[in-house]
């Protein structure tokens, strides 16, 4: 075992070059080199959960170079901390599934074609991710960065005849690369002043202080921001995602949006030193932002995967909430309440991890049945679909964060920090707590009614298009990953002491934090952590709603033999899918009751040939109003691209004009150097 | 010695028995209540049971349409609710779960059955469904975070989010006399309105389909899966009534398993929960139904107050 | 005991407040007000008791009698002949306005920390619920437009500087209380007038209409 865990990285990373390899090979024979990119894949995931896995039972990191270049200094090595591991360990718990799922999703449609290079893309993207998540240097961490960047645009660019794929890939390159640029500034600054590329000496909290300390964590903060997808910086997440081939989607809405987390960790969290309290207020108001407008822009999305997208950008902002907690925690020297909420937003990672991936990919065999994303296209599904189906709703009650399920554990921790959040800090700062309680609680409350309208109008009542009426189920291949997925939610909800026990020994490796009480109760509970709050027990609960949900069967079942089937009365008309309650009536009372935020526009157009009084057809035609890109985006692009039509003067174009800058340039420099020495 | 697994599992089976056996009444009399406001007779005192067991024996008649989702619907939002009562002290300071969580889970669960519920309202494919789960969950959403600050103020009050600890707590202190637990109270009163579908925010005896939101959502059921709907709706309100009166005034609550002490604490939490009653018949026979799109201003009043109730507490 | 009854009707007044703000019938606004005034009533009357000072039941006589009886009957009667039933649109929201009462109660309660008796005491809650009830009289007098409403915030106004005074020095001189109970009452009835001839000149009690009234 120990030598495995010594090997186990360059061993998956030299899996995963092969894999490349041979997928590129194997570019004619499309079935071949399909199962050759994927199950090199799920086999280099294997490894790296097995180093992460030892990583966090152990609690020790493990450390190894990769390169070395004796001549010009420089050194790719990594460190699979604690912290890593964890990340690591999310990675491959959804990668795994996703890579078999992708064998059988590849195998369709405009993929098909092009699979050589979405197989590569896909291992490019899963080793760069493992590799971010492991790099203990800057150079190493920024290409590791890079390359994941642009691994994730060729996949979302893989149906590149659409326009929609590209304008989002272009969209997602150039937010990227403002938080790349970023995060560049950022760890160049950082460098210099620590005379070393390596994280440990540069993250080691001692490095800077005032201002440029505050100015560090605003670059990092808009850097890592960009890839967690919070709001302001979210834009191109809703677009990128849903372009994406489902497994890809998943992938990126589950673990791609944990690179940035990572880094908020990693950087702004526990590398800068003790975090300031103004820098704690950022997080929480970007991740109450974050959560409370991801899930109302969800709520009105009757595409299904730009949905599941935009609730991505809610389950972020709920786990960036918990790490402004722990930081606001930390600020005042609360170290117990810190590691509460610690726990809280590293368990949300994981658990909607499996939650977001399963229900993408359930998105992805209805669009696959049904050839459309529409959620107002589909209905009637369960019963042609009744697996993906089954296994959608099972994600959707978890993402609700309903017990006996894996979103409850994430949410009762973070309800916990924040209670605890508001007792253990002093001033006015504390009504920050309850406010995001409050927030949090509306947060979820709107996701379950997200759902409901996801799941409901999606695979109840009648087929609303001849697409949903002739779906067929998904095979075999794409089920089985579901199905684990789906295990793992209902696992994690009744046992979450599992992942909590886990997580105890990654937390301990944070620096400031301490455990003062076990947050686990064995594997089947929580506790608060700090005295004796609150605990739940999941499990127990569950024997009582079983023997409940036991009675009820048994009060109903003496007449369940004489149950009769007759049609729904539609009030005296034919019951056919233009009866049906749709996806944007449902959730027509929230927009209307949050039109503040919506500003919805609507138009209603009559055509009528005769009279007005009598329309062949009525048009109805809603939207809402895209305020960030709108309001501040539109004018940041208007800014841009107005100085660079004013520097266009310095592009003459003539080869003399150039030169005649070169020399301009040299000459300055040579002055300030004169002058300097 | 009963070992202590058993004894848990017998007060959660009282418990759970009790509140179930009860609900029916509470329901009754406040329909009761309101007659005689109205100058009518009303129904008997136990209409309510003779309308469960009437529907039990009906046949179940269902769409269609439907799937094994609209069968599930009842019997799940049934289950989540008298597991629920399991969780909240009723006659003595002690929940039968207490073990297994506190507040969070209690709310949790509610939640739980009424995802199930407007889901199985979905699968009939009648525009009715539709309408009540999408007004039931615009409401159940708004209400949600001030009925949690609601039940936090008191928690934090007492240092503990577990409902039995809670009431212990609280009784152990005497009751506070701040002004966060009135402005707590005025804040949950209204979201249990709200959250048990009576006027303003509701009508329970509509079947007007443009106002009603809850009957909307259970229109289409029939038989037994009716009456597990309406009996599970009627533990859930008694459920609400009990934790206001448990947690803002748990005067003669039972600290020991002693006959008297518990038959004290019967008549008490009878008398209160009737006075309760008798606040919200008030409330519904006084009031007019709001429209749908002004239950968000009385929400926002019962936030602020909760809110409040968090903040005044600690300044 | 005194504590706790004092603090009960307090917290009970600026419950009332709140409803005040979160709903828009004109009767209801009016019950309200009466049942603020009879709260507060109550206060006067508890600390007449506990400080065994007489002159504090007339004052609190007064309160109940006027402002919990007499000003409510009048006002609705007013209410009743113009026939105007409910604010029209305020100009802020209701969840907005409910929005800045919170921020406006919680200054109010922080300034009266700094108060004598500092701590935890009564004087502390009441001083809280009397600020939190002026500021919050005041905004409403600000954002809304039936000269009614207009009449009722400042009448919370005054409640709340009652109160301020039963808190910090157990009341004004009877004296002082006397003349302030007439001025409200004149006041009012000045209003009502008023309103009515607002009524009659512009069929409206729209008070921003008001500003048509300038050259």
């Amino acid at each position: 075992m120990v030598g495995l865990v010594a090997v186990g990285l360059p061993a998956a990373l030299l899996i995963r070059l092969l894999t490349v390899a041979a997928t590129l090979a194997l570019a004619r024979r499309a079935r071949t080199c399909r199962w050759v990119a994927l199950v090199g894949s799920m086999l280099a995931s294997l490894l790296t959960v097995t180093v992460a896995l030892e990583v966090i039972a152990s609690g020790l990191s493990v450390e190894g170079v990769l390169v070395r270049h004796a001549a010009s200094g420089i050194v790719f090595d990594y460190a699979v901390t604690p912290l890593s591991a964890w990340f690591l360990m999310v990675l491959g718990v959804v990668a795994i599934p996703t890579a078999l799922y992708s064998a059988a999703y590849f195998s369709h449609s405009v993929v098909a074609s092009r699979i050589a290079v979405v197989g590569t893309a896909f291992n490019v993207l899963v080793g760069s991710l493992e590799a971010v998540f492991t790099a203990s240097g800057v150079v190493a961490f920024l290409c590791a960065w890079e390359v994941m960047t642009l691994a994730t645009a060729a996949l979302v660019a893989t149906e590149h005849q659409e326009r929609a794929s590209r304008r989002a890939a272009y969209l997602y390159l150039v937010m990227s690369h403002i938080g790349t640029g970023c995060l560049v500034a950022g760890f160049l600054v950082l460098a210099g002043q620590a005379g070393s590329l390596s994280f440990s000496a540069l993250l080691s909290g001692h490095v800077v202080s005032g201002p440029l300390r505050d100015g560090l964590f605003a670059l990092f903060f808009v850097g890592f921001g960009v890839k967690a997808g919070v709001i302001p910086l979210h834009v191109w997440l809703p677009e990128a995602h849903p372009a994406a081939p489902s497994s890809v989607s998943a992938l990126m809405s589950a673990v791609l949006i944990t690179a940035g987390i990572y880094g908020l960790y990693r950087v702004c969290g526990f590398g800068l030193g003790v975090p300031d309290q103004n820098w704690a207020l950022a997080l929480m108001a970007v991740g109450m932002l974050s959560a409370i407008l991801g899930v109302l822009y969800a709520l009105t999305q009757t595409d299904l995967k730009r949905l599941l997208a935009y609730s991505t950008i809610e389950n972020s902002g709920i786990i960036v909430l918990g790490l402004g907690a722990a930081m606001m925690a930390l600020a005042h020297d609360q170290r117990a309440l810190a590691t509460v909420a610690v726990a809280a937003s590293l368990t949300h990672v994981l658990n909607h991890a499996i939650f977001k991936g399963l229900l993408f990919l359930g998105a992805g065999s209805v669009v696959m049945a049904t050839g459309t994303r529409q959620i107002e296209q589909f209905g009637g599904l369960l019963r042609r679909m009744p697996w993906t189906g089954l296994f959608f709703l099972i994600g959707a009650l978890s993402i609700s964060g309903l017990p006996l399920l894996n979103g409850f554990p994430g949410e009762w921790l973070t309800f916990q920090a924040l209670l605890l959040g508001f007792t253990a800090t002093p001033g006015l700062v504390r009504l920050n707590f309850p406010l995001a309680g409050a927030m949090l609680a509306l947060t979820s409350a709107l996701a379950a009614a997200c759902f409901v309208r996801a799941f409901g109008i999606s695979f109840l009542a009648l087929p609303r298009s001849p697409a949903a009426g002739s779906a067929h189920e998904s095979p075999l291949l794409m089920l089985v990953p579901q199905a684990w997925l789906a295990t793992l939610c209902v696992g994690l909800g009744l046992v979450p002491g599992v992942a909590l026990r886990a997580l105890e020994g990654v937390i301990v490796s944070l620096p400031g934090l301490q455990l003062t009480s076990p947050m686990a109760e064995g594997a089947w509970g929580m506790a608060s952590g700090i005295g004796s709050f609150d605990h739940v027990v999941p499990g127990i609960f569950g024997v009582a709603v079983l023997s409940a949900l036991a009675f009820a069967a048994l009060l109903t079942v003496r007449r369940e033999a004489v149950a009769r089937r007759v049609p729904t009365w539609a009030c005296g008309g034919d019951l056919t899918a233009r009866t049906e309650y749709t996806a944007t009536a449902f959730s027509k009372p929230l927009l209307m009751i949050f039109r503040a935020v919506y500003r919805p526009r609507r138009q209603v157009d009559s055509l009528a040939d005769v009279s007005p009084y009598f329309p062949q057809e009525v048009r109805y035609r809603t939207e809402i109003e895209p305020t960030f890109e709108r309001y501040m985006y539109a004018p940041l692009v208007r800014l841009v691209l107005g100085s660079a039509r004013g520097m266009r003067v310095l592009q003459a174009g003539s080869l003399h004009t150039y030169l005649a800058y070169v020399l301009v340039l040299a000459v300055i420099l040579l002055i300030w150097l004169g002058g300097t020495t | 010695m009963i070992p202590d697994a058993f004894l848990t599992i017998g007060a959660s089976l009282l418990q759970a028995g009790g509140m179930l056996a009860a609900a029916p009444l509470l329901r009754t009399a406040i329909k009761k209540m309101k007659a005689r406001l109205q100058n009518r007779q009303g129904p008997p005192l136990l209409q309510g049971y003779y309308d469960l067991a009437k529907l039990i024996r009906k046949e179940p008649v269902r769409s269609e349409t439907a799937s094994w989702v609209y069968v599930a619907g009842p019997r799940v939002y049934f289950a989540a609710a008298v597991a629920a009562t399991t969780l909240v002290p009723v006659l003595v300071a002690v929940a039968p779960l207490e073990a297994a969580g506190g507040i969070l889970l209690l709310v949790g669960t509610l939640a739980f059955g009424r995802f199930a519920l407007a889901t199985a309202a979905l699968d009939t494919g009648s525009p009715f469904g539709g309408m009540g789960a999408s007004r039931d969950m615009t409401i159940a959403a708004l209400a949600e975070p001030a009925l949690m600050l609601g039940l936090f103020a008191q928690a934090l009050a007492a240092g503990t989010m577990n409902l039995g600890v809670l009431v212990r707590a609280l009784v152990q202190q005497g009751p506070s006399w701040h002004p966060s637990d009135l402005l707590a109270f005025a804040g949950l009163f209204i979201i249990v309105i709200a959250e048990t579908g009576r006027i303003p925010v509701d009508n329970p005896a509509t079947h007007l389909e443009l106002t009603m939101i809850h009957e909307a959502m259970v229109l289409e059921y029939a038989g037994p899966d009716l009456a597990l709907v309406e009996w599970a709706s009627a533990v859930k309100e008694l459920l609400y009534l009990t934790l206001l009166v448990n947690l803002f005034m748990p005067v003669g609550i039972a600290t020991s398993v002693e006959t008297e002490a518990l038959f004290v604490a019967l008549m008490a939490w009878t008398g209160k929960v009737f006075l309760l009653a008798i606040a919200v018949t008030v409330v519904e026979s006084t009031n007019a139904k709001l429209r749908l799109f002004r239950v968000p201003e009385l929400v926002s009043v019962s936030l602020g107050l909760a809110f409040l109730a968090l903040a005044i507490r600690f300044l | 005991m005194t504590a706790n009854i004092l603090i009960f009707c307090a917290a009970g007044m600026l419950v009332t407040a709140y409803l005040m703000v979160g709903q828009k019938a004109l009767f209801t606004t009016i019950r309200l007000y009466g049942v603020q005034s009879l709260l507060l009533g109550i206060v006067a009357t508890t600390i007449a008791i506990a400080e065994s000072r007489p002159e504090l039941f007339v004052t609190a006589a007064l309160t109940v009698t006027l402002k919990a009886i007499l000003i409510p009957w009048f006002l609705m009667r007013t209410v009743d002949r113009i026939g105007i039933h409910r604010e029209i649109e305020p100009f802020l929201s209701v969840p907005a306005s409910l929005l800045v009462c919170l921020g406006l109660t919680v200054v109010g309660y922080r300034v009266s920390t700094g108060f004598q008796e500092g701590a935890r005491g009564v004087g502390h809650h009441l001083i809280g619920v009397a600020l939190s009830l002026l500021l919050i009289g005041l905004f409403l007098m600000v954002t809304r437009k039936k000269a009614i409403t207009q009449i009722l915030a400042l009448l919370t106004v005054e409640n709340a500087v009652f109160l301020v005074a039963l808190g910090v020095t157990s009341g004004m001189p009877l004296i002082v209380e006397l003349g302030i109970s007439f001025d409200v009452i004149l006041a009012v009835l000045v209003l009502g007038v008023l309103v009515r001839r607002i009524v009659g000149r512009f069929e409206s009690m729209d008070v921003s209409r008001l500003s048509k009234l300038k050259g």
